[in-house]
């Protein structure tokens, strides 16, 4: 993950894309890929690029649950909002790591250390109720789990 | 026959071949993405380490699912000699030695992780695959290669014959081929059913050139994981069904539109099309028979309303996802406003078995309502959370009982929600009816895509409805008022009622919301009430206990319960007071009590100190 990408960074970064061809939303996702995030300046820089305004370009970063506009937590708890997840205790999940981390879903902490995210059901209900911590499943919560692992990310004791 | 594909196939099954005649063992580890949630990677490792530290001339292979979802990691074991092949189940990393050692190094077999025979005879101890009580009544169609191929490796699916539906609609008019997907009756499988073929003929018909294929695999709905087992089982499949369709309607190019939860899937699709290319079964010159098509991977950015047709088409187009105003409809002006034709995943991995087999065969297993066989998810209080195919017809308590493995620990089945969020719920008084297009549409919903999800009797039904309305909330894109306002306004409702404050005049606003948010653009905002419209038919009473007498019969909603501390020298409570995250349980000599004012109603502190801690009604 680079630090702050330079407009020419961008710029041959999104050299390739077109409108016409369909690339705004896999030129968001390669920025993304990159930098982790979707800066201000890759707006104007990939409205530039694809001659249309920045107004368009953050109209699509802010319909889409995926596109972050600020670089991504060190450390990241996503929650699982599915249904088999919900049916066993899920939204108290959600609301214990919501007072452990004191963040609302989809923040983060001010120094950018850890953050809390909402994830969609990808079908390993098997393991309900969930999170993915730092990208990593891990399944069959408590609700003390779940505590127990935000304290760690957050850095409690 | 065409030369070309009788010389590519010819290779790709002497590759096969020789890979399976070798003399060595063949380990294939299911790799999908629920194998790997329950550590299929650390097993992959664990198997390489062990097969060569001990030197084993032994081919290790990944494959996709077999639907055993809750069993992973499963692995099949063919023997040297080509003659028996066992499937095994839950192979953690930590079995792995004992496994290699077991069947391996001494070739025997592990009978206590077998889930059955695939090919050769059963013995005493394990049976035939197809006997499990799981496979019982399946019909293995769309995945019959599923856990049986390898996914990244073209020469296998060639060698189970993919392409052949192709290679013989080459042959044919396009006319001829909607003719025979009509003779078929394939109904669209991302839920409404209309007839691929008759969807087909309208872009077909289409004055505009160039034309558009769309593979919807946005897979949006919560709880249904059936595109995202075919195309990490069997992407072949489903690009060989673009392939029939685009000879059919004269496509030249199409798009496979997956959401971006599905990583491997993207992965794996996008090696098919890579390796169908290099065979020229892509790109400019098909098979050496002038006809061009050829097909882009399109990840999706976290979107449900891209689930609807035209959200998708806006989001490819590099917009918004926002469904537009039909007419016109995709066949007219879809794709940069050319004409398009958009099916499900499902729906085009089954014309390639139309295109081989025939459409006798084809319909010969289901209904008049409904043909061919239908891939299903099971999810939610059930004891195997697995995917399966079956004939359209079996009922909802068969799915449940048979092949869910009934209710955990045995709590009353409450009800069920086929057909994602804006389907809506049924009780289970409503479990006999068989699965198949006509029932649901007559209750007013849909059997929807193939993801059922179960909820025992100690679910709250308004605790369901507040979810499944948030979510349509969470995911309106903004375009209509009746919508994204309605879905508001319900949330808040719901939010009330499930917290003590509901009122008599909410069950009329309710049906204001039904009303108008009917008039909603798409199905997003038309069908984002249907949970609570069905919940009020089958759960009524429930809404009026919460109401009139303030109490949550589930006593599951956190607004409706309270958290007290029954004996309060119990010593598990010092740890439920660690490890309650708002501090909300006091000390005082040796004795806790919980402060309700700071409590959230998690209940953390219930479940390590069970004993001492008790759910109250928190009106009553």
């Amino acid at each position: 993950m680079a630090a702050e990408p330079t407009t020419r960074e961008l710029r041959e970064l999104v050299a390739e894309y077109e409108f016409e061809r369909g690339h705004l939303i896999p030129a968001l996702i390669e920025i993304q890929e990159r930098y982790g995030y979707v800066s201000r300046v890759a707006i104007e820089v990939l409205a530039r690029q694809m001659s249309t305004t920045p107004a368009l370009v953050y109209g699509a970063v802010s319909f889409y649950a995926d596109f972050r506009t600020e670089p991504p937590p060190e450390r990241e708890i996503v929650w699982c909002s599915g249904p088999a997840c919900r049916l066993l205790g899920g939204d108290r999940i959600r609301e214990a790591l919501q007072y452990t981390l004191d963040l609302p879903l989809d923040g983060q902490s001010e120094d950018g250390t850890y953050g809390l995210r909402l994830g969609q059901c990808n079908g390993t209900c098997s393991e309900a109720p969930q999170v993915w911590l730092d990208g990593e499943v891990v399944g069959n919560l408590t609700i003390a789990k779940a505590v127990t692992i935000a304290r760690d990310v957050k850095g409690d004791a | 026959m065409n030369d070309r594909f009788t010389a590519i196939a010819g290779e790709a099954r002497s590759r096969w071949e020789a890979g399976r005649t070798g003399g060595r063992e063949q380990v294939s580890l299911c790799l999908d993405t629920s194998s790997l949630a329950q550590g299929g990677a650390e097993t992959l490792a664990a198997l390489e380490e062990a097969i060569a530290s001990r030197g084993l001339n032994v081919d290790l292979s990944t494959t996709g699912s077999w639907g055993f979802c809750w069993l992973e990691p499963t692995v099949s074991v063919r023997s040297a000699a080509g003659t028996r092949t066992v499937l095994y189940h839950s192979l953690t990393p930590d079995r792995v030695e004992e496994f290699v050692q077991a069947v391996l190094v001494e070739a025997g077999e592990f009978p206590e992780l077998a889930l059955g025979v695939v090919e050769g005879s059963p013995s005493q101890q394990i049976g035939m695959l197809e006997d499990h009580p799981f496979m019982q009544g399946q019909i293995r169609r769309l995945m019959a290669n599923c856990g049986q191929i390898d996914p990244e490796n073209i020469d296998h699916a060639i060698a189970k014959g993919a392409y052949e539906g192709f290679v013989s609609a080459l042959q044919m008019e396009p006319e001829a081929i909607i003719e025979l997907m009509l003779e078929s009756g394939l109904g669209g499988r991302g839920g409404a059913g209309f007839p691929a073929g008759r969807k087909w003929d309208f872009l077909r018909n289409a004055t505009a050139e160039p034309r558009y294929l769309i593979c919807n695999a946005d897979e949006g709905d919560p709880g249904a994981w059936v595109n995202r087992i075919l195309m990490e089982g069997d992407p072949h499949l489903i690009i060989e069904g673009m392939l029939i369709a685009a000879l059919a309607t004269q496509a030249v190019e199409g798009y496979i539109y997956i959401r971006h939860e599905y990583p491997l899937a993207i992965e794996r699709m996008n090696v098919a099309v890579e390796q169908a290319r290099e065979c020229g079964l892509l790109g400019e010159d098909i098979l050496g028979v002038g006809k061009k098509f050829d097909l882009v991977v399109f990840t999706g950015a976290g979107s449900y309303v891209c689930g609807e047709e035209t959200g998708l088409i806006n989001s490819i187009d590099g917009y918004r996802g926002m469904p537009r105003i039909r007419p016109p409809f995709p066949a007219q002006a879809g794709l940069w406003n050319l004409p398009t034709n958009v099916n499900n995943v499902e729906t085009y991995a089954n014309a390639p078995l139309v295109l081989r087999h025939g459409a006798e065969w084809w319909s010969s297993v289901s209904n008049d309502d409904a043909k061919g066989t239908k891939m299903f998810t099971i999810s939610g209080a059930v004891n195997q959370a697995g995917c399966v195919e079956i004939p359209f017809g079996l009922s909802v308590r068969e799915l449940l009982e048979t092949y869910g493995g009934g209710t955990p620990g045995g709590v009353p089945l409450k009800g069920y929600q086929p057909g994602g969020p804006l389907s809506g719920v049924l009780s289970a008084e409503e479990a006999d009816l068989p699965l198949t297009l006509a029932p649901f549409r007559e209750r007013g919903l849909f059997l929807g895509s193939g993801g059922i999800v179960f909820f025992d009797e100690n679910t709250s039904v308004v605790d369901l409805c507040t979810y499944f309305l948030g979510f349509a909330e969470d995911e309106s894109c903004g375009r209509c008022t009746t919508c994204f306002q309605g879905t508001q306004r319900a949330v808040e409702i719901l939010r009330r009622i499930g917290s003590g404050g509901g009122r008599e005049a909410d069950l009329e606003k309710f049906e204001d919301l039904i009303q108008t948010m009917a008039w909603s653009n798409c199905l997003h905002g038309s069908f984002a009430m249907t949970t609570v419209k069905l919940a009020l038919r089958y759960f009524r009473e429930e809404f009026e206990i919460l109401i009139r007498e303030k109490r949550d019969p589930t006593r599951t909603l956190p607004g409706m319960i309270t958290y007290e501390v029954t004996s309060g020298g119990d010593t598990s409570l010092a740890e439920a007071a660690s490890i309650c995250p708002t501090e909300a349980i006091a000390e005082e000599e040796g004795r806790f009590s919980i402060i309700d004012e700071l409590c959230i109603r998690c209940g953390a502190c219930a479940e390590v100190a069970p004993n001492a801690i008790t759910v109250r009604d928190r009106f009553v």
